[in-house]
């Protein structure tokens, strides 16, 4: 049954991935470099629009919290997001979008992304005992903590619940609604 | 009016609001840890050991597999997982997709809206194999050694993150940008620039 799931599930954020056009690298860029938002709007209303489904479902009891998940904030988390920006710009592409491409468009860059993140998943895999040693993961370390406080397994900074949350997905599908499509060079 | 990237936007965010529905949050870049151990178990079979005092019944000798009660070293055990099949079923959602060529709709848009000389400097290329894959290559390992440090990547941070209001989603996003646009606005300016001159 979880199998038949991870292969719908899965599939269908296959679908959607390139649906919207995220598996384009040009696209990515064309977003990244501020030029061409479409895409911005596009992942920042789908992130206020989850949110605030299941803050309703959660509302009305239809959802089972337990599958939250929540993961850490530390140093780690900056210094990794400094790294995988780098290549997140420069290539126009992450994780999820370079497999998604892997079956359509520009296949050989994806492939040459996936092999290229087999290796760095790697790197990373011999080195976590080193960082683990150097302390990277226990600086700045405030656990597994939300904004809204939308289960007593996580700490949160807000001591409001799934009512927060739904806001919040309110006000980011604002903020997608309004941001400009394209930003107009001047000169 | 065009809100085409209104549906759009719903269908993402649908895929999400299912995932964590039905069973988890969507995440990607730990597969690739996973994918990587299936490969290094199958050369060295004592990476990944049974062990009687962990949770999930599985140990490394590694100590990233090890982690949490060895949970990366049950999943190399026994790949036909959810998260792994999840990861594996993307590629087939995509095919499918793309018999749509939504993607190049937003292309036109786009191609309509900035001048041409900008689009020479998004679209990149390069003649030679290396000047081709090698820039693609060296973001997947930045990519995916950044995603691992930080415990996730656009998926399981950004989107499946932030949908929870987590502050590390919060802080992954503000951290991805501040080197994402630099690096979207300039690095291709100086590689392909030199490449098309040569």
């Amino acid at each position: 049954m979880e199998i038949l799931l991870a292969i719908l599930l899965g599939g269908f954020f296959g679908f959607a991935l390139y649906y919207v056009g995220s598996t384009s690298s040009f696209n990515l860029r064309s977003m990244l470099s501020l030029r061409y938002l479409s895409l911005m709007k596009i992942i920042l209303f789908a992130i206020g629009f989850s949110s605030a489904l299941v803050s309703i479902f959660a509302l009305i009891g239809l959802f089972d919290i337990s599958h939250l998940s929540v993961k850490s904030t530390n140093l780690g988390v900056i210094v990794g997001g400094l790294i995988f920006g780098l290549g997140f710009g420069f290539a126009g592409k992450c994780p999820g979008t370079c497999v998604a491409d892997s079956s359509s468009g520009g296949l050989k860059k994806s492939i040459a992304i996936i092999l290229g993140g087999l290796v760095g998943a790697f790197i990373f895999t011999l080195s976590y005992g080193s960082f683990k040693e150097l302390g990277l993961f226990d600086i700045m370390d405030i656990g597994k903590m939300t904004l809204f406080n939308i289960s007593r397994e996580f700490p949160s900074v807000f001591n409001i619940g799934f009512s927060g949350l739904l806001s919040m997905g309110i006000v980011i599908m604002i903020i997608a609604y309004i941001l400009p499509m394209n930003v107009k060079q001047r000169g | 009016m065009n809100n085409k990237w209104l549906i759009k936007g719903v269908v993402l965010g649908l895929a999400f609001f299912l995932a964590v529905l039905l069973v988890k949050p969507i995440g990607v870049s730990t597969q690739f840890v996973i994918l990587d151990g299936i490969i290094y178990n199958a050369i060295d079979s004592d990476v990944i050991t049974e062990d009687e005092n962990s949770s999930t019944g599985y140990t490394s000798t590694n100590a990233y597999y090890a982690k949490s009660d060895g949970k990366y070293a049950k999943a190399i055990e026994n790949p036909l997982n959810y998260s792994f099949v999840f990861v594996l079923a993307i590629p087939l959602g995509a095919y499918l997709a793309s018999k749509l060529k939504s993607k190049k709709v937003i292309e036109d848009e786009v191609e309509k809206d900035i001048n041409s000389n900008d689009l020479e400097v998004l679209k990149g290329s390069g003649e030679s194999f290396i000047k081709k894959y090698g820039p693609s290559f060296v973001s997947g390992v930045l990519l995916l050694f950044g995603a691992r440090m930080a415990g996730g990547c656009t998926s399981g941070h950004m989107m499946s993150g932030i949908m929870q209001s987590s502050v590390s989603g919060f802080v992954f996003t503000i951290a991805v940008f501040a080197t994402a646009v630099p690096a979207a606005i300039i690095l291709p300016k100086m590689i392909f620039k030199k490449g098309a001159k040569a």
